[in-house]
């Protein structure tokens, strides 16, 4: 089952989550119906099975309705917070299967890859994604493959320098080196089309 | 080792927590500062919000049902309201604007009522109760003292013969209280319970019912046509 789902006003995913610190349900399920396809399809890109992504969903909302309070709007985007949330209840569930998921070579999912490495053929602008993600898309795809590639394993497999070197066979140093920089142009990137 | 005065190093810790590639004792560490330095928990946040759009780049796809199903049992979340409770749905837009509409009329009929009835019986209370259009159709008055209600008609749809308004208080919590069907045409008196005007009343309402009121012991078995809610007169 896939869907399509349009980007949500930030203000109406905080009202929602302040509304569930009021222990407002109704604004709890308003919140999960609003985001948990996108953040589903997140957990599925960490743990590659459904149940497992499911069960991080779960644990995510059952996270989310205990610490809405404590949430801080002026410090993270709400979908900031949100996403960071699957991806802790996600590596815990990864790190208790115990190498059951396996790292596959592929970071992203095919249109979004192709998006990366061709931005003329598939048009990042044709994503089904926010302003912000087409932006950092944008940023990645000016990136060279194998550095793109460091970022997305760190970001998606948990994995420390040293676990990025093994999988990739290549010395630690150099990884550190690409990561370091990748993150430099990224932030030079994003600031540079924020200001334009 | 102070960082504090290591802008380059804050920046590039700060870059890899986002990332997930600082582990074990130096993300221990990390955590630690982030503790007491605000402007190190800001860098953070930053290189959070500059990555966390990584999360997009797959597809959305729809969980099953089961998945809330479980959140809502883990939690104990109440059952949503069946369709008839609309007002217990307060992210409803229509009556957020209903709710600003009906009290701008009340309110002018405060005026008027204050300066022109002054010999008239004891008010306490007053609502207009409108339609889904933000027309006022019923003028509703609660004289505390001798625990009187009346209702009015100001341009309320006709009701076929075979069926009655029904008037009711909905409590925030529990089941709606009837106050009693509307039998006059134009107008009609109803005792007053303290129930009616009780501080945890959110909602007057009239639904449309068989004739001697709603079948359901638990609230309106017929559709809302006109709600509002009391403005305490001084």
């Amino acid at each position: 089952m896939t869907s399509h789902i349009p980007p949500i006003d930030p203000r109406q995913l905080r009202a929602w989550l302040h509304g569930a610190a009021r222990r407002d349900s109704a604004d709890f399920r308003a919140l999960y119906d609003a985001t948990s396809a996108k953040l589903l399809g997140f957990a599925l890109r960490i743990l590659r099975k459904r149940e497992l992504a499911e069960e991080a969903l779960q644990e995510t909302f059952v996270s989310v309705w205990n610490n809405a309070a404590s949430y801080q709007s002026e410090l993270a985007a709400p979908m900031t917070w949100l996403s960071t949330i699957v991806r802790n209840k996600a590596f815990d569930i990864l790190r208790r299967s115990d190498g059951a998921v396996e790292i596959d070579g592929a970071q992203f999912d095919h249109d979004v890859m192709n998006a990366l490495q061709d931005p003329q053929a598939t048009p990042i602008e044709a994503l089904q994604m926010s302003g912000d993600a087409k932006a950092l898309a944008m940023c990645m795809a000016a990136l060279e493959g194998p550095q793109r590639q460091v970022v997305g394993l760190a970001f998606y497999h948990d994995l420390s320098h040293s676990e990025v070197a093994q999988h990739l066979m290549m010395p630690i140093g150099t990884v550190k080196t690409w990561i370091r920089r990748s993150l430099d142009r990224l932030k030079k990137c994003l600031e540079k089309r924020e200001h334009a | 080792m102070n960082i504090r005065n290591n802008p380059a190093l804050r920046d590039k810790l700060a870059a890899e927590y986002a990332l997930g590639t600082l582990k074990g004792g130096a993300r221990r560490r990390f955590e630690g500062w982030l503790h007491g330095d605000a402007a190190l928990r800001r860098l953070t946040a930053e290189w959070q919000d500059r990555l966390a759009p990584l999360a997009e780049f797959s597809t959305a796809q729809a969980p099953r049902k089961q998945v809330w199903r479980a959140i809502e049992a883990r939690l104990r979340l109440q059952r949503p309201a069946s369709a008839w409770q609309f007002w217990r749905n307060p992210s409803l837009p229509f009556w957020r604007t209903l709710g600003l509409a009906s009290s701008a009329a009340a309110a002018m009929l405060v005026v008027v009522l204050t300066t022109r009835m002054l010999d008239a019986p004891m008010l306490d209370y007053v609502a207009t109760l409108s339609d889904d259009k933000s027309q006022a159709a019923l003028l509703l008055t609660a004289d505390n003292r001798h625990r009187r209600l009346d209702v009015r008609v100001l341009s309320a749809a006709p009701v076929a013969s075979d069926k009655t308004l029904q008037l009711w208080a909905v409590p925030r919590q529990g089941a709606p209280r009837s106050l009693g069907v509307l039998a006059g045409r134009r107008s009609a008196r109803l005792a007053l319970p303290a129930s009616a005007i009780g501080g945890d009343v959110v909602l007057l309402a009239v639904s449309l019912e068989p004739k001697g009121g709603s079948t359901d012991p638990g609230g309106p078995s017929g559709p809302i046509l006109y709600k509002g809610n009391w403005v305490r007169l001084l």
